[in-house]
């Protein structure tokens, strides 16, 4: 039965991994480009609330999506504005975006949902990719998952080819390092910027609306839990790459999957200090402790064009 | 291909439609401006320029810091824009939106202070801003070999531009602008951080980007390069253009004069304003050789840095009480390092030093204060001083204590002392509690000496660059602050990238190349050729 059980160790590896590498790909992005997103904790749970409400009033899961995916936006601009053109201090804006959102989606919650908060919202089901899910054991476990979840794969290419292969990716690069020659090269490090704001918002938001819609088909106050703070120290623990992101994010999946299945396994390991081991990785992560830290140059910099 | 260092040789006259009679410059100008002002706040940085810039010529802007050299270059550029008067590219108005603008018009510049990515390769650099879309990275580096042999500037297209040398990246900034095939390139004071050698280089770019019918404006205050390459100079002072001369050679004394705002110069100087008096007074010296003492004493002091390179090796050297002696090489040879440890911000690895009779190898920055030691460190901002400390502060900011009582500072004494300081080293401020940030390089540059110089028991300075981005009469008050200090029997160790400097200031030169002392030489102009070759490698 080892084998099962790893097999579903690595099925709620992937799954809790998915929010988090949706929102750690967005924050990187960012960051590359010198804007360090803290609000994309609030950006996950406007998208997880939108999309259980809008799943839940139009009975849509594909409804809810579209509503997580638009209601972040003005978060996302609000967001930009606040760092970009009043060149607020981006930590304390995006403290103060992520307390305004818990606020208001519980808020939101207990008005919409109120009486029905056990109810199960609609949400996407699970697919089984074809080939794939016929492998024995491992298919039916493994593969079978929410279409978000794959989803990642080519979010994850896309950011790679952006980031290695084109004009915007070195623009991108060059505007969280050295924003005087982005702009001095003729492109606007604010219209840069923007942009990855709006697109961290985007994807951020995708992560959350997989935690209410794709994973557990409901809505609770404040579900994100700190998966926003998890996706930035994925970044920090991926030394601002994207393939070391990836993996910082599996690993931080894999460390909430072993909450889930040392018990099986009948270890008893207090589950404080599993529930604890994300952070405690991250806080490594950030300490230094992995090695030179290499963060682009003007991270949390306002940039005040000539 | 032929290349021709002579205006004659490279500007055909086709090209630049002749020399245009005087009063009417601006016919068959490549670029041309009338009358064009640029106000800030009521600060006026530029005040009715005209000029025109011709095909296949190289104008020389030479101007003191401050006189709006950059802020002209910007206007084309397109960072700023004009508050007054009009602009022709090709003999069409020309009002750039933005640098982006103004590079779609055929119009690149070469940036004072460089324009790269650290970061990335050289081929992305050049990309930067190029296309947002797919990019062709073998198709720049082929483009790139190209210009690096039409006009002399070797580079290799996957290095990453953190690791290149000075001189390196400056080509990579002047590639960058040739790959949009400019029809006016304008280069703002490149050569400040150059070799010798590499300056040559760089003039004979210029001649050659001139002679392929581009207008070159070059932008700068040294003097030698104008008679090397200028077909043309104009001279800026206080935003104003005071005169221009079609033959630079021979104007050179009248352009300094109206650079500075003096008519004349004494004859001979190898820095304007700069006087040859005797280098060091006869007294000076026979009280140092009587009480035996060195006022500074570095005993084998080697240095690695975090990542265990070698930064300086076995440094030895002595500075007598009364003597200037200068530290010449290229930056990044191990001066900063060798000026951090003096100023006791970086411990040796190896070696002791002392100033006087007292060791400081492992002394505080305030024990080294102490001892007598005075630092002028190279990064005015990030070392000497606050930016948001007010003047006064900064100039008593190593004996504020002095001026405190149970603790508290007496500000009308430190405003007294600091205004007593302000008019004996000139510094132009509107009074001592202004933002030290806010002065100009030239007087920040004095505080600092006031401060320094002014120490209790100064034995030993050490003055590492001190003169950058100083204009030409500042660096004469500076130089002439520190031979007061030595007159009054203070050693000073002057490390400075400006050889010219060095030659003109020192009693003795040594050469710093990859961390180690490798000769001494006298001051005197007559080792220049040997030293630069030295500066850049060449065995003793």
């Amino acid at each position: 039965m080892t084998e099962e059980l790893f097999a579903v160790f690595i099925a709620s590896t992937i799954r809790l991994a998915t929010p988090l590498l949706l929102a750690a790909i967005g924050e990187l992005l960012s960051e590359k480009a010198g804007v360090l997103n803290m609000s994309i904790e609030g950006m996950m749970l406007t998208g997880a609330f939108a999309a259980a409400t809008g799943a839940a009033l139009s009975g849509s899961p594909m409804i809810g999506l579209v509503c997580g995916m638009v209601a972040v936006i003005p978060l996302s601009l609000l967001q930009a504005f606040l760092t970009n053109t009043l060149r607020a201090n981006q930590i304390v804006t995006g403290l103060g975006i992520n307390i305004l959102v818990l606020g208001g989606t519980t808020l939101g919650y207990r008005e919409l949902f109120g009486a029905r908060s056990r109810e199960v919202i609609p949400g996407f089901d699970k697919w089984d990719p074809p080939l794939l899910g016929d492998i024995p054991v491992v298919g039916e476990t493994i593969f079978e998952q929410v279409w978000l979840v794959y989803l990642t794969l080519p979010v994850a290419l896309l950011a790679w080819y952006v980031l290695t292969r084109t004009g915007l990716g070195v623009a991108i690069k060059a505007a969280g390092a050295a924003p005087r020659t982005v702009q001095n090269s003729g492109l606007s490090v604010t219209l840069i910027r923007y942009g990855v704001t709006l697109v961290t918002g985007l994807l951020a938001a995708l992560g959350g609306i997989f935690l209410s819609i794709g994973d557990i088909h409901t809505f609770t106050e404040g579900m994100t839990n700190g998966a926003g703070y998890l996706a930035i120290a994925a970044v920090i623990f991926g030394n601002w790459r994207l393939g070391q992101t990836i993996i910082a994010c599996l690993v931080f999946g894999a460390a909430t999957a072993l909450q889930f299945q040392l018990p099986a396994l009948g270890i008893n390991a207090p589950n404080a200090l599993l529930i604890m081991m994300p952070y405690l990785l991250a806080f490594i992560a950030v300490s230094g402790l992995v090695g030179r830290q290499s963060a682009p140059k003007t991270l949390a910099q306002p940039y005040w064009p000539r | 291909m032929t290349v021709g260092i002579a205006p004659e040789a490279a500007a055909p006259a086709g090209m630049t439609g002749g020399r245009a009679p005087e009063g009417d410059m601006s016919v068959g100008a490549r670029f041309a401006m009338q009358g064009v002002g640029k106000r800030f706040g009521s600060f006026d940085a530029l005040a009715d320029v005209s000029i025109a810039f011709h095909g296949g010529e190289v104008h020389c802007l030479l101007g003191e810091n401050g006189a709006g050299k950059s802020t002209l270059c910007n206007m084309i550029f397109g960072v700023h824009r004009p508050s007054a008067g009009s602009m022709q590219l090709e003999g069409a108005a020309y009002a750039p939106d933005g640098p982006r603008d103004a590079l779609e018009q055929g119009i690149a510049m070469v940036h004072q202070h460089f324009s790269l990515v650290n970061e990335l390769t050289v081929v992305d650099n050049l990309l930067l801003g190029r296309t947002l879309g797919r990019v062709d990275r073998t198709a720049y580096a082929a483009r790139m070999a190209e210009l690096s042999e039409l006009y002399g500037l070797a580079l290799e297209p996957y290095r990453t531009v953190g690791d290149l040398s000075i001189g390196e990246r400056q080509r990579v900034e002047i590639v960058k602008c040739l790959m949009l095939e400019p029809t006016l390139l304008i280069l703002d004071e490149p050569t400040a951080v150059l070799l010798p050698d590499e300056i040559k280089a760089l003039m004979e770019t210029c001649s050659r980007v001139a002679a392929q019918g581009t207008a070159v404006v070059l932008v700068t205050h040294k003097l030698a390069e104008i008679k090397q390459v200028a077909h043309r100079v104009s001279v800026l002072r206080a935003g104003r253009i005071v005169t221009t001369s079609d033959n630079a050679a021979d104007d050179i004394d009248r352009l300094v004069g109206a650079m500075i705002g003096r008519d004349a110069l004494a004859e001979g100087e190898a820095i304007p304003g700069l006087s040859a008096a005797p280098r060091q007074s006869a007294k000076s010296r026979a009280a140092a050789q009587a009480t035996g003492d060195l006022a500074l004493m570095v005993d084998g002091v080697s240095f690695a840095d975090a990542t265990g390179a070698k930064r300086l090796d076995n440094v030895t050297l002595t500075v007598r009480p009364g003597e200037i002696v200068g530290i010449a090489g290229v930056e990044g040879n191990g001066q900063s390092e060798l000026g951090a440890i003096l100023a006791g911000l970086a411990r040796p690895s190896a070696g002791r030093w002392f100033a006087g009779n007292s060791e400081l190898t492992q002394a505080s920055p305030k024990q080294i204060t102490a001892a007598g030691v005075g630092i002028v460190p190279e990064d005015r901002h990030l070392v000497a001083a606050a930016d948001d400390m007010t003047l006064a502060e900064t100039i008593l900011n190593n004996r504020m204590r002095l001026h405190a009582r149970f603790g508290l500072i007496d500000r009308r004494s430190v405003t007294r002392e600091a205004e007593g300081l302000i008019d004996r080293f000139d510094i132009r401020t509107a009074g001592s509690d202004v933002r030290f940030g806010s002065l100009s390089g030239g007087n920040q540059q004095k505080a600092v000496l006031a401060r320094e110089l002014t120490m209790p028991g100064l034995r030993f300075l050490l003055a590492a660059q001190p003169t950058r981005g100083l204009d030409v009469g500042a660096v004469a008050a500076v130089y002439g602050l520190i031979r007061d200090a030595c007159t009054q029997g203070a050693g000073v160790l002057l490390i400075s990238s400006e050889l010219d400097e060095i030659l003109a200031v020192a009693d003795r030169v040594l050469v710093i190349y990859r961390g180690g002392i490798v000769n001494e030489r006298p001051a005197d102009p007559a080792h220049k050729e040997a030293i630069g070759a030295m500066m850049a490698g060449q065995k003793p």
